[in-house]
């Protein structure tokens, strides 16, 4: 059988110098904090936020081309390398036939991410990056299965972000 | 016979083998495009080339015959560096857009360049554009930046097929295959171009862009579209089957198969399957399993079989496997005895078709096999005799074995129709059909499972018996003829009977491989 031993030693008695020194700090703190705010420690989230470096690695974004569609091809490279399989695409065919390949669907399952990068890592046309943007808090009824709306022009995107890669001047070189 | 080495290895080949041939023989490796087995030697890709003993220059090895004594290889430095170069020229004017391309996975230029290539492009000249996306018929789509020009679709529509629907067309680097005038690829093969087109250049409308071929497994069948039986793969994953190709074997279909067969893989899916066992009548069914089901019915039938067997027909078509009409035939003609059965022949009219290199009328896998059992348990009844039958209600069960590929019953609603007229039915069927849940007799439906999904025996034409193994799994809920059989047989089945292949357990591909982390 397993038993405690206690062995009170005649310093540990002492405790209450330790008590007003932590709650001295305390006190200290909260003081400054109510009247210098600006050296506070800790945000007052969530009316203020955080803002990360632009790269940082957060959540999707699907960049558009000049007229405003996705530029994704639907060649599924993220989707294979994403270790967490939590991409899904549906290609189709375009109308257009120098576009060919498109996806009707794209979807990521956000609670699945492990927001590793790979995906971002393996597009080859530059298509999904991630973003600074790091919440992703959903209302009742809210979903976490982000679709092309939500990936290409939710609306702190401002109707999409471009890519800096010119596909005309590609073309014209011959790419 | 004529002795040569062959990367070290001596082997002795019939007069007049090419080298190429003599690689395969050898089990040797050789990177080669227009090359076909199947096919003539065209000799234009530059890529097949070996170095041989004594002679200054390179040789390509598709088109030098093998000579005595000759030592060859492929293994060299000399040849290491024609592929390579030669993979460049190749590659001057090919797109690179593998991303949208539905061949990469399985491309030879992807191959070859892994394997040979991997140099730093030298060319400076921007690239000659070229049409892409060309509707080139009913199933195939081409892209002639992709083409490298190699000539085998052109060759197995002049030499396989004699329609010779594809051309060569222009000179140089503006050279483009294509189609004549108002005459599209429109033959009952035209899919096979597609399979030996070394690149993505031709791809087929049926397929494209619906899958990425890395998600795909593939599992080795035989094609139940007509009763040549070809040898083909079936390409699956967890959504379903996607498509089926053929594979080599001489003594059935050698390396081709039909346009029609490569619709095999459509009546296994989801979408058109009978995924639980269903009892009523129109309007009215109840859901159960299908193993209950066919528990509970057939202790029905064993009961009306006891009060008379003459009031139980039997009727069954030629989609199934030997094993299925074995385990049918001992219990209905040997354990219940009865007499009324009849073979469903779905076009009698062109049952004996064929069109002169691989597609028969017969439209079931098996007819044959059905037939040699019909022989065996003595089954001497027509068609004609089951319809006079109903017609002057002598029957009050039916039990009928359906078709698991329904397009190729054109005669499905007559029929039903007819099979309708008796009291109480039993529709044995991998697919479901409007008809079927429209009968008014009471009726029980039990679900099937397809040729993909289990293993067995079936007999072509030829009366070839080809063994034919699971591959996977789409109606968890189906049975098997053989299965349904026995249970209503009232034995129990064994479930863990067939487990699946380990080879297709998932693995996962992202563990470390050794190595400090
Ligand atoms: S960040 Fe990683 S886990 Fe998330 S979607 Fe991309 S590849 Fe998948
Ligand atoms: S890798 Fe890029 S282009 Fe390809 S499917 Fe993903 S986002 Fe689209
Ligand atoms: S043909 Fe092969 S190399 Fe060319 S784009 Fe397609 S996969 Fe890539
Ligand atoms: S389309 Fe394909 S098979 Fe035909 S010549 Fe071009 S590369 Fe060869
Ligand atoms: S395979 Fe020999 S030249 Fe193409």
């Amino acid at each position: 059988m397993s038993y405690v031993v206690k062995r009170p030693s005649a310093s540990s008695q002492w405790y209450l110098p330790a008590i007003f020194s932590g709650m001295g700090l305390t006190f200290k703190k909260m003081l400054r904090n109510l009247f210098v705010g600006d050296k506070m420690q800790t945000l007052n989230y969530p009316e203020e936020k955080y803002e990360y470096g632009p790269r940082f690695k957060g959540n999707h974004v699907l960049t558009v081309k000049k007229d405003g569609s996705v530029r994704c091809t639907a060649c599924m490279l993220c989707a294979t390398n994403c270790p967490a399989q939590c991409i899904k695409i549906t290609a189709a065919e375009h109308n257009d036939p120098s576009v060919e390949k498109y996806p009707i669907s794209y979807e990521i399952d956000i609670l699945r991410c492990v927001f590793c990068g790979f995906c971002e890592e393996a597009c080859p046309v530059d298509a999904i990056r991630m973003g600074p943007e790091w919440q992703s808090p959903a209302l009742n009824g809210g979903t976490f299965n982000y679709d092309i709306q939500h990936l290409a022009y939710r609306g702190n995107l401002k109707g999409g972000i471009q890519s800096r890669v010119d596909d005309q001047e590609r073309h014209k070189a011959g790419i | 016979m004529p002795k040569c080495t062959i990367n070290g290895k001596s082997i002795e080949v019939k007069p007049g083998t090419t080298i190429i041939q003599a690689f395969k023989e050898a089990g040797e490796e050789i990177a080669h495009y227009c090359w076909h087995p199947a096919l003539s030697v065209a000799g234009v890709c530059r890529l097949c080339m070996v170095q041989i003993e004594g002679q200054p220059k390179l040789q390509i090895a598709c088109n030098t015959v093998v000579a005595d004594n000759m030592v060859i290889t492929n293994k060299s430095e000399p040849v290491k560096d024609a592929v390579r170069w030669g993979m460049d020229f190749h590659l001057i004017n090919h797109p690179l857009d593998c991303p949208i391309c539905d061949q990469a996975g399985e491309c030879g230029l992807q191959e070859q360049y892994m394997r040979y290539g991997q140099y730093d492009p030298e060319m400076a000249e921007p690239k000659q554009k070229k049409h892409k996306v060309i509707d080139l018929g009913p199933t195939v789509v081409l892209d002639s930046e992709r083409c490298i020009l190699c000539s085998r679709c052109v060759r197995f529509t002049e030499e396989v097929t004699k329609t010779n629907e594809l051309g060569i067309f222009n000179r140089g680097d503006r050279s483009e295959i294509g189609t004549f005038h108002n005459k599209p690829l429109n033959n009952n093969y035209s899919y096979n171009t597609i399979d030996i087109c070394p690149v993505g250049a031709l791809t087929s409308k049926d397929f494209r862009f619906r899958q990425r071929v890395w998600y795909l497994k593939e599992a080795r069948s035989i094609c139940t579209g007509c009763s040549t039986g070809c040898n083909v793969n079936v390409y699956f994953n967890e959504e379903g089957t996607w498509r089926v190709k053929p594979v080599q074997n001489d003594k059935v279909n050698g390396y081709w198969m039909c346009d029609k067969g490569r619709d095999v893989y459509k009546f296994t899916n989801l979408p058109v399957r009978l995924t639980s066992g269903k009892t009523g009548s129109k309007d009215n069914w109840n859901l159960l399993e299908a193993g209950a089901l066919a528990k509970d019915v057939g202790a029905t039938i064993r009961a009306a079989a006891r009060s008379g067997a003459d009031k139980i027909a039997l009727v069954i078509t030629g989609q199934y496997s030997n094993e299925d009409y074995d385990a049918l035939f001992q219990f209905f003609s040997v354990g219940l005895g009865v007499q009324n059965i009849y073979h469903w022949i779905n076009n009698p009219e062109d049952m004996n078709g064929f069109d002169g290199l691989l597609f028969r009328g017969d439209r079931n896998p098996n007819t044959k096999g059905l037939v040699a059992r019909l022989e065996k348990y003595g089954v001497k009844t027509k068609w004609l005799d089951l319809e006079d039958k109903i017609k002057a209600h002598d029957l009050t069960h039916i039990v009928i074995a359906g078709p698991e590929n329904h397009s190729v019953f054109p005669d499905l609603e007559t029929k039903l129709r007819l099979f309708d007229q008796v009291p109480n039915v039993v529709w044995l069927s991998a697919g479901k059909s409007v008809a079927v849940d429209g009968l008014t007799a009471v009726t029980t439906q039990i679900p099937m499972k397809t040729f993909i999904e289990k293993d067995g025996t079936y007999t072509n034409y030829a009366g070839l018996e080809q063994k034919v193994k699971r591959g996977t799994t789409i109606v968890a809920g189906a049975l098997t003829l053989e299965e349904a059989v026995h249970l209503m047989s009232g034995e129990e089945l064994d479930m863990n009977m067939r487990p699946l292949p380990p080879k297709y357990l998932k693995t996962n591909f992202l563990v470390h491989k050794g190595g400090p982390l």
